[in-house]
């Protein structure tokens, strides 16, 4: 039994991480009507970025090292809209997916470029789990969730308590509505980006605490974070988040029953059984028909 | 001499593959970003089948039939969607027929691979084998050519045009526009799985790493760069983006930089994407070049 | 021929069309009207098959065709145009043409490799059929032109002209006339007489009531998802819900 909460345990935390991706991927969506593929970057970027600040020759220590490398993460966000997806909103939204797809491959061979292939890591040395009513929970899986729960509450806060993100709340209900009603577009756009790259950033960062650092890791992390916008609906940001915690918990309780090398698997798996059991729930299949 | 005779067969293989993915994206405009599924099923397949014992020619109509059940299987749940997603779908069942390649250890070896895959026996093999298959590889090149141009022209190419350019036309003219599509995944998907089971047969060594998602990139770059639903788009897009590719070898780079070239590599099919989608979606040749309309 | 019975349409909270019951009879010409928003072009995409019904049976020559799937309706013989002229805009007038011909064996993948002189001699017989409907829309001299660069006015035209192709026992239009000038207007009403005269049925949705009176033989009004009449054209000018209907808000009324 105890076997199974801790493995329930581990999911929440891990979800709580996804659940940061996913956000932003759906806020993307629910602005632009677009899956960002280049989004898993950002992630990679983030945690990649502050290996840079944290390492020699600027050697910051890890807490420090995250603001540049947050700040550098957001940077790529907003030069990805300014230089690529803002000429190609009005066209096809393929050719923005392929554009992003672009992009993605871009930065991640960037990211091979500079760091190579080979698996990296912060150097954090494990340290003994406290335990707790039979779970056992790590320092730093305390922060990955402490963290993750901080900035879900600004993103809430941020949505729910600002004109800003009510401004932004209601592009995403309609975008042409909302210009006529003199929301401020050009704001609206930037903060989605920045909010995108900042949960992707950080999320990035919380990840690689726990794990190795690889320039693939972004792509991996992108189709989780799709899994969960689609089991939230897409464009839905609270759906998002509940939707990144499920797969967290899917995955790790997945373990309990399959080999370790299908744990991506459960993911995949889960975005088809959701697209055979609700096709028409996430999008109007006739949206454009008159 | 050699090199060039490699770099050619290459070429021609991807010129199949990229053809193949043209038929789906170019003709019926679906966005399969999963199309290099197909081509490692046609692979492992074809290559397992020939380790086993069974004839290679055999074993490459077994690729084929393989890779259009998959293609049929991932119909079902897939072609509910469309646009985006119909392309994410289709992206995350590639992955996960990786992930089954790199798992199931007693089909496939796993991570290890499988070496030693036969050539046809009237083809040789090593290096005495290479103009031998170059001409295998033009002569089933040349036949997928006119075969899909045979396609494209006929009623059932003008069925999948209706289809890409309005579905809701194509149904109220009485097209089954999900059967219509689902062909058109199924003859993409077995012209993949032959251009997999060349490539196993050439290269005679396979493993999962060959089968990621860098190898749809390089597929989907051949067709929108040669030109997506033309017959002779995809053609040259294979030529010109495996040129690159490999030409970039015979550069004198000193050899502590070599491993810079792979991921600048990348960093050039990337930014390649990004600026045919910016400056000339319909890529070198176009479909419409005769007379535009906006 | 078309008989509607009972059918219902929400979206939302909102009832789009509310247990609607009409019969379209043998008769050439059949109007349906109402004010904008009144639940027309829904009713049409729920006899086209395009939206599913939420109760209700719709019959097609006694045999029932709601829950079928668009594409089987079509072939049925219940061929549609849509509101916003949609010609095939990157294929020429003449391919938008022979795509809408019925039953192709060329569309069958199959007989495109194993039976290349059956399709050769179907094309042929098409490709005939194709010009006499150019012919007949006046667009012979543009078969070759594509879709996308013809006129407003001739891409109203391909577009009967397709629905003809499919050889439609019945053809429902959603505001044919829509946009289109005058002159235009009376060769759209000749080829629609001369389609009457093949026997072939029409049912159309039109906001011109001039129009709907000269050349419909019954008309349906429709007012927020309810019929509210039934009958000749004459008679629903004078109807005090019709008129209601339409002077209640400011609208488009003749």
């Amino acid at each position: 039994m105890a076997y199974y909460a801790q493995l329930v345990l581990n999911g929440v935390i891990a979800g709580s991480i996804y659940a940061l991706f996913a956000v932003g991927l759906t806020l993307v969506y629910g602005v632009f009507r677009f899956i960002n593929f280049a989004h898993g970057e950002l992630i990679a970027w983030g945690a990649y970025l502050v290996l840079l600040f944290a390492l020699p020759p600027i050697s910051l220590p890890l807490y420090l090292a995250l603001i540049p490398a947050i700040a550098g993460t957001v940077l790529i966000g907003v030069a990805q809209d300014r230089f690529v997806y803002r000429h190609l909103l009005q066209g096809h939204r393929i050719t923005l997916l392929i554009a992003s797809i672009g992009v993605s491959y871009f930065l991640r061979n960037t990211l091979r470029l500079i760091w190579g292939s080979d698996l990296m890591t912060y150097g954090i040395r494990p340290v003994r789990g406290i335990q707790f009513a039979g779970l056992s929970i790590t320092p730093t899986q305390l922060l990955m969730a402490g963290t993750a729960v901080l900035f879900l509450v600004i993103l809430f806060v941020l949505l729910t308590r600002t004109l800003l993100g009510k401004s932004l709340r209601a592009v995403a209900d309609n975008m042409e509505l909302a210009a006529v009603m003199g929301v401020p577009m050009q704001r609206v756009r930037v903060t989605v980006w920045v909010l995108a790259a900042l949960f992707a950033g950080v999320g990035g960062f919380l990840l690689a605490l726990d794990t190795n650092l690889e320039p693939a890791m972004g792509m991996t992390n992108m189709i989780k974070s799709f899994a969960a916008v689609l089991l939230g609906g897409a464009g839905n940001v609270w759906g998002a988040l509940l939707g990144g915690l499920f797969i967290g918990m899917a995955e790790n309780i997945g373990v309990a029953f399959f080999s370790p090398g299908y744990k991506d698997f459960i993911s995949f798996a889960l975005i088809f059984l959701l697209l055979i059991l609700r096709p028409q729930g996430i999008f109007g299949v006739l949206t454009g028909m008159r | 001499m050699d090199y060039l005779l490699h770099i050619l067969i290459v070429a021609l293989i991807y010129a199949v593959f990229a053809m193949s993915l043209n038929l789906e994206l170019g003709y019926a405009g679906l966005y399969n970003f999963g199309h290099v599924a197909f081509f490692g099923i046609g692979a492992y397949t074809s290559a397992l089948l020939s380790l086993a014992g069974l004839p290679v020619p055999l074993g490459m109509a077994c690729a084929m039939v393989a890779a259009g059940m998959a293609g049929a299987l991932l119909c079902v749940p897939a072609l509910r969607l469309t646009g985006d997603f119909f392309g994410i779908a289709t992206l995350v069942f590639a992955e996960m027929v990786r992930l089954f390649f790199l798992n199931e250890r007693w089909l496939t070896k796993g991570p290890m691979g499988l070496p030693g895959i036969p050539r046809p026996s009237w083809v040789g093999t090593g290096i005495a084998a290479m103009p031998m298959f170059l001409v295998l590889c033009l002569l089933l090149t040349v036949s997928v050519f006119l075969l899909v141009r045979w396609v494209a022209v006929s009623p059932f190419g003008r069925a999948l045009k209706v289809v890409r350019e309005d579905e809701y036309v194509a149904q109220a003219l009485g097209k089954n526009v999900f059967s219509l599509k689902t062909r058109a995944v199924v003859a993409g998907s077995v012209l993949a799985g032959l251009a997999g089971s060349l490539w196993a047969h050439y290269i005679t060594y396979i493993s999962p790493g060959d089968f990621t998602l860098n190898e749809t990139i390089l597929v989907l770059l051949c067709v929108v760069l040669g030109g997506k639903g033309t017959n002779w788009g995809p053609v040259l897009g294979a030529f010109a983006v495996v040129f690159f590719q490999e030409a970039l070898r015979f550069l004198p780079i000193p050899a502590d930089l070599g491993r810079l070239i792979a991921p600048l590599q990348g960093m050039v099919y990337g930014l390649a994407l990004i600026l045919i989608m910016l400056q000339r979606p319909e890529g070198v040749i176009s479909e419409y070049r005769r007379s535009r309309v906006c | 021929m078309l008989r509607v019975e009972q059918v219902t349409k929400r979206f939302g909270g909102l009832t789009a069309v509310d247990h609607i019951t009409l019969n379209v009879g043998d008769t050439g010409i059949t109007g349906l009207i109402g004010p904008n928003g009144s639940g027309k072009t829904t009713l049409f995409h729920m006899i086209t098959g395009f939206y599913t019904l939420d109760r209700g049976r719709i019959y097609f020559q006694d045999r029932c065709i709601s829950g079928r799937p668009p594409h089987t309706i079509s072939r049925q013989g219940m061929v549609r145009t849509f509101q916003h002229t949609r010609v095939l805009p990157f294929m020429t007038a003449m391919d938008n043409l022979l795509s809408a011909a019925p039953d192709q064996a060329g569309e069958r993948l199959c007989s495109v490799f194993f039976r290349p002189g059956r399709i050769r001699r179907e094309e042929e017989a098409h490709r005939e059929r194709a010009k006499e409907i150019l012919e007949f829309v006046h667009l012979t001299p543009l078969s070759h032109q594509l879709a996308g660069r013809l006129s407003f006015g001739q891409q109203k035209l391909l577009e009967i002209g397709r629905v003809l192709m499919a050889r439609p026992r019945m053809i429902l239009l959603d505001e044919p006339t829509a946009g289109i000038n005058p002159t235009l207007i009376r060769h759209l009403v000749n080829i629609l007489r001369g389609l009457t005269a093949r026997g072939i049925r029409i049912f159309l949705i039109e906001h011109n009531m001039p129009l709907v009176a000269e050349i419909c033989e019954k008309v349906f009004v429709m007012d927020s998802g309810r019929l509210i009449f039934s009958g000749l054209p004459a008679e629903a000018r004078q109807d005090a819900r019709v008129i209601e209907a339409y002077l209640g808000r400011e609208d488009r009324a003749a």
